[in-house]
């Protein structure tokens, strides 16, 4: 037993001495007028502070393009963090190769076996994998980071020109996904008490905030992957990432903000 | 979740710190560390050790009974039954006495140079 147990077991027995009916009875001793209510003891908030991550070590521009790879914890995804930016101020989405004539790096990277899709955002590219594919990711892995490694050094564009041509405005992302999320999105969460908000559009880059249910919820990530990712992408084909920007353990109402009454 | 043996924190404090030595709580019960040095006042970091030698499913560095902490960075390193042992550094936060620090995390995703 651990030595925390016993002493805090101790203390709690002790302090509920002369308070506690018999044991297997009805209490038939005398019950005194308390002189003060007991006080309820508050809820506490749980605070969750953000976790560090040592950043891949950036370093002036060389031959030597460091890439490391970091698997997600459903094994949905690996993550290839380069030590420069691969495309700035914009990202790209592949659902496929055949949609993935405007950048040469994405073709390269759909000819390795398994790729299913490829997004580009700053200094990192993200590969997801065909359902049939199962094991660790560490072949794939290796051969997207000699790919990438191999496109940077002789430096090739990531995308072409017409790729960004062909982005449509902020302004007009932003009105058509804000359409898709209070026709589509929102009603359909409405019944968990969730709501998805536009925080902002930065380039084709969508950043959006979880909030009500869904703030703190452990099904928000598939929530986002499933749901909001397959609307947005249907009604604005261009848009690149889309990330969560909330802060799951803050606000009014999160979902595992508060514990019951007693848990610290 | 493992069975925790014992964690190891680091905690720097900011700009406020209480005088009083932070305590951790598992599961709803609060503890004090079995082994400690430093503190917890402006600029101070303290150091302390714990033995669970149990199943936590809530892990938390306790606020203080008044005023407000501010911490800098925790770092914490837990030693799982039967598993090697992992840290984990937390960012900024800032605690009072009503609010709690989750320090129960999970073992981070490896990471691997390719």
């Amino acid at each position: 037993m651990p030595s925390w147990f016993s002493k805090v077991f101790k203390d709690k027995n002790n302090a509920a001495t002369g308070t506690r009916p018999p044991l297997g009875g009805i209490d038939v001793s005398e019950d005194p007028e308390p002189e003060t209510k007991p006080v309820p003891e508050k809820r506490r908030l749980l605070v969750n502070a953000p976790v560090l991550e040592d950043a891949v070590e950036t370093a002036a521009w060389s031959a030597d393009v460091r890439i490391k790879a970091r698997v997600e914890k459903d094994n949905s995804a690996c993550v290839l963090m380069v030590d420069r930016p691969i495309l700035e101020g914009h990202s790209a989405w592949f659902p496929s190769k055949l949609k993935a004539g405007t950048s040469s790096l994405a073709q390269t990277l759909f000819e390795i076996d398994g790729v299913e899709t490829a997004l580009i955002h700053g200094f990192t590219v993200t590969l997801t994998r065909r359902p049939t594919m199962h094991g660790d990711w560490k072949q794939l892995a290796q051969e997207a980071g000699n790919a990438i490694r191999a496109h940077l050094i002789e430096g090739l564009p990531v995308v072409t020109p017409e790729f960004l041509d062909g982005l449509p405005a902020e302004d007009a992302i932003l009105t058509t996904l804000k359409r898709v999320l209070d026709t589509e999105i929102n009603p359909s969460i409405a019944a968990h008490s969730g709501e998805i908000a536009l925080d902002r559009v930065e380039g084709n880059t969508v950043y959006i905030q979880m909030m009500g249910g869904c703030q703190g919820c452990a099904a928000s990530d598939v929530t986002l992957r499933q749901g909001v990712h397959d609307a947005f992408r249907s009604a604005v084909p261009q848009i690149g990432a889309i990330l969560d920007n909330t802060d799951h353990s803050a606000g009014k109402s999160p979902f595992y903000k508060e514990l019951p009454v007693g848990m610290s | 979740m493992p069975k925790l043996n014992t964690f190891d924190v680091v905690i720097k404090t900011g700009a406020n710190g209480p005088a009083a030595l932070p305590k951790w709580a598992i599961n709803g019960f609060v503890v004090e560390f079995e082994q400690s040095k430093g503190g917890n006042g402006p600029g101070e970091t303290f150091e302390g050790t714990a033995n669970p030698g149990s199943f936590p499913h809530s892990l938390l560095i306790r606020g203080p009974e008044s005023g407000q902490w501010d911490i800098e960075e925790t770092k914490v390193t837990y030693y799982p039954n039967g598993e090697s042992p992992y840290t984990v550094r937390l960012g900024a936060a800032r605690l009072d006495e009503e609010s709690d620090l989750n320090i129960w995390h999970e073992r981070p995703q490896a990471v691997f140079d390719v």
